[in-house]
Parts: C-alpha cells; structure tokens; sequence
C-alpha cells in the first residue's frame, strides 16, 4: 500500500472523487481482491467464538498499543528463529565481512593448515624411547625384553599385589565361562549386569556409604563426574597439586575455580573466607560451592589433612569431592582410604571418588556417595551414561578384591611394612626432619611440597627430597638441586631410572606428565610404587639399590655441569658415527 | 525324510507362503519392478512370480555377486508337511543341495514357514491350538533347528546354515546413501506428539507444585538446605523426574549372563510409579536386539572365549598403571600392530575406554586457534573431546554435505573470529555409521571436498568397524575407499568384537605424536590383558591368518568376493598374533569370520526392508545393523518396550528392544532401535518382524502405507535383501 501512496496524495488535489483515478485495468483485480476479502470475513464469522476473537483483539490493541508492537516484535523474531539456518553459528555477526564467491575461492586456494601434529621434538622422542615394555605377566617380577633377567617391579600401582593373584585368575576364568568378556551395551540397555550391581553394593558396604556407582575407565570417570554436579555459575575451590584428570574435570564444568596452595590448610580457609566475603557483598542466589582435592595426590603422594577439610566444609557449606584413586586400596587398615586412616565416617565426602584400576589391580572406577548423588549421575554423567559398562570379569574380580581386603589385614599391614622399610633407606639422602615423620593421625608431612619454599638443610648430604605421607605407597622423589630445565632434569631421572635397572634390577619411572598441556607443571619427579607382596629384604634391597643410584647419578660428587659435557659428547658420539654411516653406505666404502 | 520329498512338496507351493508374492509385485508400477534381481533366480521354481514379458533388470554389482556366488538350493516346505518336517530337522541335518551333490547344509527353512503357516493360520490342514504353538517356541531361543560343528551355544549365537540367507554388505552406487528427505508422518502424528509432549509437561508442573507443598521431604535434594544450594537443579532433572521415570521400567533392565543372540533378565516390579524397583527373584531368557554385539563375538565359550581363558594363566587379569609406566605389554604392542592391518593403517594406539578414545585423542589434536566442524549428530564423547581441548566447534546439519561445503567456504574465508586470523588447521569429525540413525556418513563427498579444502579428516568408527564392509573393516571398506586418505580412524572393541576400548589409528607419524600427548596414554589405566586377548582374537579370525592352514572347499564359492577384496585387506601374517595364541582353523582360515560378516549383512538388510515394507517409518541406510524405527509418541514408546516382552502372540517369545528419546534424539523422534547381529538367525529376524506387525497395528505405528503383509515379507525374504531399491 505504501507505494500508492504519493499517488494518492497527488490525486487529493483534483476535486474529482479518488475511485475516478483508478486505472481501467486494474477494477477487474482489485473486484477479486474484494470479493476473496469479503469471503474470508463471511468464512471467518460462521466460526464460533469469532466475534469474540475479534473484540479482544480490537479492545486490546487500541488500549495498549505497547502491547501491540510487542507482539508484532515477538512474531517477526519468532519467524527470524525459524527461518535461520541450524547450523550458522557466529555467521552474519558485526565481525561478518562480505566476501564474492571469487575471493572465497581465493581464499579456499590459498588456505595452508599446519600439520595435523607437529614433528616431535627430542624430548618427545625421549620419551617415547625410554617406555618399558613387560614381556609376559606384569606383577612383582617382570622382564622387560624376552629373555631379559627379571626386574623387580616398583612402577606399577599392585598395593596388595592383586596383579598376580591366583585367586583373581580363578574369578575372572569363572566369569569370562558365565558371561564372555565385554558387555556389549551401555548401562540403560542391557548393559547393567548382576554382577556390576553386586560391585556396587559391595562398594557401598566396604566403605559404608548409601550407593555406589561404577565407570569403566578412572580418567572419565574424574573428568566426568565433576562437571555432573558442577555446573556454570557453580563455585569450586581447588587443591593446585590435583591431578590432570580433576583439572580436565574443572575445565570443562565453566564453574568458577579458585586455587588454594597445595596441602595449606590455612590457606584453604583464607580462599573460603574471601569466596564467603565475595558473596556477602555481591548478593546473589545460593549456588553450589564445592571442595575438590585428592586423598593421596597422585602428582607427589602427599595426604589431605581430611578431618580439618571436612570440619571447614561444614563451617562455610561446602560439599567435597574427594578423588582417592590412589589412597583407595592403600591407606587404612583395611584399604579403605583416608576416612579409615582417620576413623572418619566415608559418608561425610559427599562425592568420593576411588579406582578399582590401581586399588583392586582390575579395571574402572568408582563414585560413592549417597543414593542421590550415585542415582543423578546414572543419567547425567556423560562417561557413565554414553559408555559401554565394565566388563563383567573386571567387575567379579574387584569384587572378589574387597573380600580379600575385608578378611586379609595382613595385606595391608605387609604394604606398611615395606613402606616403611623403603622409607628408611632413602631417609639417608634426605634432609633430616623427615626421618621422624608424624606417623599419628593428626595430619600431613609438614610443609614438604615441592612447590614451596625448601626448609633449611641439616643433612649436608642430602640431595632429594620426599614431600610423600610415611604411609603412601606411591612414593615421588624429587632433588633438591635440580638441573636448571625440565628437560635436562628429566634426563637426568631417566639416568637414575637406568642406573637402578642395570645395576639393582629394579624397575622405576620417571613420572611421566603432558608437558604443555597441564596447567601447572609439575616438577620432574621418580615414582616409586610399593608393593605388600614384596619380602621385606627385597624391599630393603631395593631401597639401597636406588639409593646408590640416585648417590652415583646425582649424589655430592655430581657435577652438573661435567654431566652436561659428558651428555653433549655422547650425542656427538652418536651423531657423529651416524654421520660416519651414512657416510660409508652413501660411499660404498 | 528324502529331499526329493522336501521339493515335491516345496513345488506345490505353500499357501501362506510362496504363493502370496504376485500379488504383492501386482500392486508395484510395472515399470520398476519390485525386485530386480529376480531372474536370477530361475533355478527355483517356487520364487518365479515375475511376470515373463517384464525384461530383467540387470541389477547393482552388489546384488549380482552376492546372488551368483552362493549356491541355491532350498525352497520353502509345504505347511501340511510341517509338524514332522520340524521334528525331522534336527537329526536329518545333511541335506543335499540340488545339482553337485555337497553334502554342506541342512534346511533351515522348514521352521519358517512352519511359523508362517502357524502366523497366517488358514493354511495348514491341521489347526494348531496357541497352547501347542507356545510349547513349540517354549525352547526356541535355546535349541537350535539344525546340527552345526559350532561349539558356541546357540542361546549365544544362533545356529543357521543355509547359505542364501547371506549378503556382502558393499556399497551399491545405485542406492542412495543417505536420503535426502527423511520420510515424515503426518501432521496429525506430529501434533499429537507434541501435544502429548505438553501434557507430560503440564502434569508435571502440577505435581511438582502440589508435591513441592505437601510431601516437601521428597523434594529435598531439589531444594536449598540449611545453607547448601540444592545439588540438582529443579529445571533441569524435570525431564527425568517427570517424563523419563514413567518408562523408567524399560531401561537399565538388569541382567546376567552374555548379552548375546538372547538375554536373561531379572524381572522386576515397581510399586512407587518406577522410583525404585524390587527383583521378583525369577529370570526370563528374551530374545536381544538390542546388544551393540554386531559379529556376534560375545560369547562365553568358543575359539576367543578359550583365546582369553589362556591369556588370563598366562598374563592376569590386569596390568595396573598407564602405559608410560610399566604397564605396556607385549600383548599391547601386538593389538596395535594388529589393528592398524586390520584397518588399513600406519600405526594404532588402543585405550582401555571407547567414550576417554574420543575425549582424550582429541585434544592431543587440536588446540586454541583451531577449527573442529562436527556433524550434528555426533557423539557425546566427540564434544567432550572438543571441549576438553579449547578448539572452536561448529556443527553442520546431519550428513549435509551442501551445508557443510557452505560452513567450510565460510569458515575459511572468514577465519578466526574477531581476529580474522585463517585457522590453525580444520578438523572434520564424523561417525561412520551414526548410532541413533542408522544412517552411514558420506564418504565419497568428504574425501571429494576433503581435497578441495585441505581439511583433516576424523572418522569415528565406532559401530562400523566389524559391521560394515565386505571384509567387515568398517565404512572405507564399505565405500572401497583407501582408509590411509583419512587421517584418523577411531574405532572402538566394545561392538563388534565383544571385547571393550577403543583404538586411533592412522599414519606412524600422528600415532606416536598421540602417544605423548594424549591423556590417556599417561594417566589412564591400559586395556586389560584378557580384553586384548579377545580383540585378537576375534580381529584375526576376520581377516584371517596367513599362510591359511587349509582352504575349505567352500570358499571357491567365494571366489568372486575374495577377488573383490582391496589389496590392503589382506590376511594377517601369523607373525603379528602373539606366539602362544591357539585358534581352532575355523578361526584360523578366516572362514567363521567370514560367516559372521555376511549373516549380519543378510540381517541387516533383511529386516530394514521388511519393516518399510510393512509400512514403518525407517530411518538408515539399508546396510546398517542398527534399524532405527520411528514411534513419535512418548506413550508409545513404553507402551512398544512392554508389548516386545510381553508378546501376546501364540510363540510368546519376549523380545528386548531399545526405546530412545529425546536428549538422544530430536524432541518428537521418539524410536525403536533394533541392534542386529550375525549371531540371529533368520528365523529370529522373522519373529521381530512379526513381533512388529502385531504391534505396529495395536499401536497405529505404520505411518506410511503398508505393501506387503508380514507373511510376504518372510516368504520373499532373499528378494528384499536383493532388491536395489524399497519402495
């Protein structure tokens, strides 16, 4: 209409009547249109309640024409939605620029990605070369080539030595004859097997808890199970020394994070009062606060001081999630993890994390908690609901794992022992305070982290320190003078690793990390796993072995710098005869 | 029971049987006939009701060598024959074929028409009272209709040996891949279920409020407490409060024993609208379509079973640790070496989990400043693997490789956001077969775009490998593409190998690139040594190991698909497999795998085109084991679930299906997902069919126009599968 418009105006001037003005042609159509018009309004009034449509639409509109241009604005941005495509994302946003199809052809053509993954760099390759390979069964002695001699093994987490069990043999070989190895099936179809819930029970009741919940793989199960409860707005305070896992875990629930420093419960409280303050000032509706550290870190087997992290999460309300993939099948009497060792109830973690993989020596992990917490991730935990479940023989034999733990203390008891025996032989190359470690239940190693400030030196000698509990089984070692890149130190590690081995027969690693990709880099470190089925004169044997090796590698006589220069002359060596080689074959010589 | 007699009798034709197809071809526009291959089936003289004076269409590659390279020789039985010619199957299991004479094969199809004439019920001379019907299925799923050398119980995996209920599951250039307009319902169907959709919804606002106000203790984890904010959200657990617990009773059913061909569940009640549940203490065996257990290689005895029994005396049940610890074995090292021939690659890294191969890989990729373009449909591992990463995600609408072209124009052109910058680089992630849909990715147009916009490739096979292909190496092998022209292939053990976790392969250089960054190979577990064992196993059994202990003389049947194989799928050298490994020849020689590939192609395409013929909505390519049918409303989903175990017809088989809905679905496309098997017989795959007819018609669930009756479908089983083109 608004194009006859000026029309019409123009007309308005002549005194003959506007429909005059009206082309010959045009009186046919504009009949039509009238007779179609009228139609519809005869069609619309037979329907009932029209009339009444009708009056509320006028009354309304000539009220509230607020109202009116509201809803034409609702209508069109409804038929925008509809009409835009599904798939454009950010696509005709202020950032847009018009391009012709000829310049996106250009463009297309002079479009060069970089590699899919860039070539590895020699630390890579190190890496990669220094990975030990078990032929035939792992356990406590293991050979790393065919027909090599055997090794004692101390870089596998086999707590009770559950790796080379009969008995766990014997209960997988039942189950795979009753119901084959994989399940074929998540858990909602057809996945949850009689055995996966018995596993579950059986959890629940070692540890005391309502409801347990089971995943197939540790890693998904922390970095899935975090982002469940966490959502977007959500608050989480966090240990800096968690492990890789939980930091995937809290990337990817978009909550809010703040960092404590490792193992400072001081500091714990200061973060906790600030968030308090925080939110005092802000105002703002109650949202999930949430705890987050680790039972016995896995980046350097420190313990959480547990009964002071649960008395300030119940002061400032806060729930825990407590990662005991170490600690679970470890500490405690009967391996029951941190609320045994300090003879709290488990119940109190609200989110309790363990691993039957490193715990139980099978395979997958656990959440405890209670029937709420276990029942919402059934649904929501994307690595519980999007996988298929445990294979059932994995699932028997951690079973059969937590009966053996129930009724064999000794299990345990054996793992302390060697604990402490190992402890002791390195305690010479420590500095001195650690050789009387606070063995009660009153809380952790002092300040021993290796992301703090080294305390004062009384033992001259000393070249590592050891920031793990006295009772952790997994041991990190860490010197006290490193050299000054990662790189260098990890060779240097690796050097002690195939002093150890050439010399003790005794299998160690370096802890192996995602350089670049962790959000705080851990320091080189080695790891030592200790194992209840070791003798004690291996164990003592064995902690004399690294001992000389860390003292010959890197003890008082160590120079870095001359280590340097022998390091340097090897790799020329070595490139040097390569060069040679190439030389002789190009050459025929 | 001569055979001679079986012909005679087989040429008279059944009533309810082969009879019927005319009349079904008569309803079919003349110009295209319903079944183009038919002529090729001149050698039997009950399936030849193609008219004489239409030409025989000369059919899709496919078609011909899967018709020409099997030998033909069994003909439906007459139903007045039926109650002893079941009887007489089991001990007269050497039944001759018509011309040379090889004694191979016993009949299978005595049972089916058997069934059938119970089915339509006016054929037989001697009626057949329910009780008696349901006496005769009483050990139906357990005993097997005829004597195999199988050692594998036919409960686990069904027994079948007639070879034409066999198909190559190989593309055809003629099928279309993925329709280009999914198939709708009507107007009316898509109202109601939204309608339906809002009622569930208004009723659950209105307990909500009364529930909230009168049994508040119910509520409370909904609910702020002395200080906590509520752990879950109202908003957001209303779907599975509301909606998802009144069918709670068809999922997770709890249940024992191998999830093979058929299933034991425990039955249980609920007394409180499914918010708990309580064991009866009783089982029932059901028939499974639900299992992702593609060869049928999950089983508790057999060569693989026995295969991992000796791995567990020899390795443990577990190696502990990650694998930059000591945890690698030998035995990893051969699984990898193992897989990357069978998939065609460099090199392969396997990870103790299916769902941590995707989320942990891909940021090992991709990083901050790099594109990943996935297809709408992808799977939830795919975006936490994003996620985790930082790289921007874009999404394409499922299969549409115009919108998808268009996307990556863009994408180019317009670079970073804000900064322009060009991207990084630009991964492409999609699945090979898509697990909600059935459908099969577009291969042939990727790698056409692939070589236009220097993007990389990700292929995420985790339900084709083992499903798809003739040589059951997954979509590549499918389309005949080179698999080493995509850059990553993940697949994963837990479907079709029976085993559990997930490998990447691709070329050595990305591989051992992976192998440093990836998450998984430092701080998660490794694969446990029985597992791997069953990979192993089942993988070697399907390629086959070289040198072959002996050449059965069947595989000169064969002839013509052996040479089809592309060069990279070859037998594996018996040097790859560990030392100590014992597989019975039939494993060995690659023969049994061989079986497996083509009976779950015959399934496959057997069922999928029987129920579209049976006028369902189906969703999928033809040659996908997993057969998506649509149900629209919410209320009838359970209503299908229940139905399936209940079955209210004669044979009483319960039958286990998965229902799905919405968030792993579209809102309305609410479906049935049948997960087929080469361990189901054909037999099995007729009772679904029924099992659907029957309730398809209770439940008003042919949205589309019926064209054959369900006894039709059964009769002209081969045809079906052979046909290019359904409707």
């Amino acid at each position: 209409m608004t194009s006859y418009q000026p029309v019409l105006q123009t007309s308005a001037s002549s005194p003959i009547p506007q429909f005059a003005e009206i082309p010959a042609p045009l009186i046919p159509l504009l009949t039509f249109l009238s007779s179609v018009w009228l139609t519809c309004q005869n069609l619309f009034h037979h329907i009932p309640g029209s009339p009444i449509l009708v009056r509320y639409i006028r009354s309304s509109y000539q009220n509230d024409p607020w109202r009116s241009a509201l809803e034409v604005l609702l209508v069109a941005f409804a038929l925008r939605t509809i009409l835009m495509g599904r798939t454009r994302g950010e696509g005709e946003g202020k950032n847009f620029v018009k391009l012709t199809e000829k310049e996106i052809d250009e463009l297309v053509d002079d479009f060069t990605p970089q590699p899919l993954v860039d070539a590895p760099s020699p630390a890579d390759t190190f890496t990669l070369q220094t990975v030990p390979v078990i032929y035939g069964q792992n356990g406590t002695k293991v050979k790393t080539s065919p027909n090599g001699k055997p090794l004692m093994n101390m870089a596998i987490p086999n707590w009770s030595g559950f790796v080379e069990s009969d008995r766990m043999k014997e209960v997988a070989i039942n189950t795979l004859r009753q119901y084959g190895v994989g399940t074929c099936g998540p858990s909602g179809f057809y996945g949850t097997i009689d055995v996966h819930t018995k596993l579950e029970e059986d959890l629940a009741n070692f540890l005391n808890t309502e409801a347990a919940i089971i995943y197939a793989q540790t890693f998904a199960l922390v970095s899935s199970c975090i982002p469940a409860f966490a959502k977007r707005g959500d608050i989480i305070v966090a240990d800096r020394g968690v492990n890789f896992a939980i930091h995937k875990g809290l990337q990817i629930s978009r909550s809010q994070i703040k960092w404590y420093a490792h193992g400072d419960m001081k500091d714990l409280e200061r973060v906790l009062q600030n968030v308090e303050r925080d939110r005092k000032r802000k105002g703002g509706k109650l949202t999930k606060k949430f705890i987050v550290a680790e039972g016995i870190f896995e980046n350097d087997g420190m313990m959480l001081d547990l009964p002071k992290v649960l008395e300030l999460k119940k002061k400032y309300k806060y729930r825990l999630i407590l990662d005991e993939c170490m600690s679970f099948g470890m500490i405690g009497q009967h391996g029951r993890g941190l609320s045994e060792y300090y003879g709290v109830p488990a119940s109190e973690v609200d989110i309790l994390l363990g691993s039957m993989a490193t715990g139980l020596a099978t395979g997958g992990g656990f959440c405890a908690g209670s029937k709420v917490v276990c029942s919402h991730q059934r649904i929501n935990s994307s690595a519980s609901v999007f996988s298929a479940s445990l294979p059932a023989m994995l699932a028997t034999t951690a079973s059969a794992a937590i009966d053996a733990l129930i009724h064999q203390p000794s299990l345990m008891s054996s793992l302390q022992a060697n604990i402490h025996v190992f402890r002791q032989q390195l305690s010479k190359l420590e500095p001195v305070y650690t050789q009387t470690p606070p063995t009660s239940s009153d809380g952790t190693v002092p300040a021993a982290s290796a992301l703090m400030p080294p305390p004062p030196i009384q033992n001259k000698d000393a070249i590592i320190s050891i920031p793990s509990h006295p009772t952790s089984g997994l041991i990190h070692i860490f010197l006290l003078d490193p050299p000054p890149t990662l790189e260098e130190e990890e060779r240097l590690l690796q050097d002690v690793v195939d002093e150890a081995m050439n010399t003790s027969s005794i299998l160690i690693t370096r802890a192996r990390r995602l350089r670049g990709q962790e959000i705080f880099e851990p320091e080189p470190s080695l790891k030592i796993c200790i194992s209840g089925a070791f003798t004690k004169k291996e164990v003592e044997k064995a902690g004399q072995g690294l001992r000389h090796a860390l003292i010959k590698v890197c003890g008082s006589e160590f120079n870095f710098r001359l280590w340097h220069e022998i390091k340097l002359t090897q790799s020329f060596v070595r490139r040097e005869t390569m060069k040679l080689g190439r030389h002789i074959l190009e050459r025929g010589v | 029971m001569g055979r001679t007699t079986r012909r005679s009798a087989g040429a008279q034709s059944t009533p309810s049987g082969a009879s019927t197809p005319p009349s079904s071809l008569s309803s079919s526009p003349p110009s295209r006939p319903l079944f183009p291959t038919i002529s090729l089936r001149s050698s039997s003289p009950s399936s030849s009701p193609q008219p004489t004076g239409t030409e025989p269409l000369v059919s899709a590659r496919s078609s011909l060598i899967n018709v020409l390279s099997r030998p033909r020789h069994q003909f439906p039985i007459t139903a007045a024959s039926h109650s002893q010619a079941t009887a007489a199957s089991y001990d007269d299991a050497s039944f001759n074929s018509n011309n040379d004479g090889d004694s191979l094969y016993s009949d299978q199809s005595t049972i089916s028409s058997y069934a059938s004439s119970i089915m339509s019920g006016t054929s037989s001379g001697t009626e057949m009272s329910k009780e008696d019907i349901a006496l005769m299925y009483k050990d139906y799923l357990e005993k097997p209709f005829v004597q195999t050398k199988s050692t594998i119980r036919h409960s686990e995996f069904g027994h079948c040996n007639n070879p034409n209920w066999r198909w190559t599951s190989q593309w055809n250039s003629n099928e279309p891949i993925h329709l280009e307009e999914e198939p709708r319902p009507s107007y009316v169907v898509l109202m109601s279920t939204y309608f339906s959709y809002l009622l569930l919804i208004v009723m659950g606002h209105i307990r909500d409020f009364f529930g909230k106000r009168f049994r508040p203790a119910a509520y409370s984890h909904l609910m702020p407490q002395n200080g906590y904010a509520a752990l879950n959200s109202d908003f957001d657990s209303f779907y599975t409060r509301r909606l998802k617990q009144r069918l709670d009773d068809c999922f997770a059913r709890p249940v024992t024993g191998v999830a093979g061909r058929t299933i034991m569940l425990y039955d249980r009640t609920s007394n409180d609208q499914n918010k708990t549940f309580t064991r009866t203490g009783s089982t029932t065996r059901a028939l499974n379509v639900s299992s992702y257990n593609y060869l049928g290689f999950a089983s508790s005895s057999g060569g693989c079973a026995d295969a991992a029994e000796m791995s567990i005396r020899k390795y443990g049940v577990s190696s502990a640790g990650n694998r930059h610890d000591a945890s690698t074995l030998d035995l990893h090292q051969q699984t990898e070496r193992l897989v990357a021939k069978f998939v065609g690659a460099e090199a392969s890294m396997v990870v103790s989990m299916g769902y941590a191969t995707n989320s942990t890989t891909i940021p090992a990729l991709v990083d901050r400043g790099c594109l990943v373009i996935s297809d709408e449909f992808n799977h939830a591992s795919i975006r936490a693997g994003v996620r985790f990463s930082g790289a921007s995600m874009r999404w394409y609408k499922h299969n549409d490789m115009k919108v998808l072209e268009e996307l990556l124009r863009e994408a180019i052109s317009q670079g970073q956001p804000r900064t322009h910058r060009p991207w990084k680089k630009i991964l492409i992630i999609v699945e090979g077969l898509y697990s909600m849909e059935g459908t099969l990715v577009n291969l042939p147009a990727l790698i056409e775009l692939k070589k236009r916009y220097k993007f990389y490739l990700y292929v995420d096979e985790a339900h084709s490998i083992g499903a798809m292909g003739p040589n059951g190496r997954g979509v590549c092998d499918y389309f005949g593409i080179d698999p080493r022209e995509i850059d990553i292939l993940m697949g994963t053990f837990t479907k079709s190998f029976g085993a559990a976790g997930g490998y990447i392969a691709g070329s050595k250089e990305v591989i051992d690139r992976l192998r440093i960054r990836s998450h998984a190979s430092c701080y998660a577990e490794v694969i446990s040594p029985p597992v791997l064992t069953q990979i192993i196993a089942s993988m070697g059994s399907i390629m086959g190991v070289a040198p072959p202990l002996a050449t059965p003389a069947e595989d000169k049947s064969n002839a013509l698909s052996i040479s089809s194989r592309h060069p990279v799928y070859g037998p594996v050298a018996a040097s790859v497999l560990p030392p100590w490994l014992a597989l019975p020849t039939n494993l060995l020689n690659g023969t049994e795998g061989r079986e497996r590939l083509r009976r779950i192609a015959f399934n496959a395409r057997y069922l999928s085109s029987g129920l579209r013929k049976l006028g369902f909505i189906v969703y999928g390519n033809r040659d996908s084991p997993i057969i998506p049918l649509l149900i629209y409303q919410p209320g009838k989903m359970a209503w299908f679930s229940r139905m399936m175990m209940e079955r209210f017809s004669a044979d009483k088989t319960p039958i286990v299906v998965v229902v799905v809905a919405y968030p792993a679905t579209p809102l309305i496309t609410s479906r049935v997902r049948f997960c087929l098997s080469a361990s189901h017989t054909k037999n099995d795959i007729d009772m679904v069919l029924r099992a659907c007819d029957e309730i398809g018609d209770v439940l008003d669930l042919k949205y589309k126009k019926q064209t054959m009756t369900v006894e039709e479908v059964i009769a002209n089983a081969e045809e079906l599968v052979a046909a290019s083109h359904i409707e």
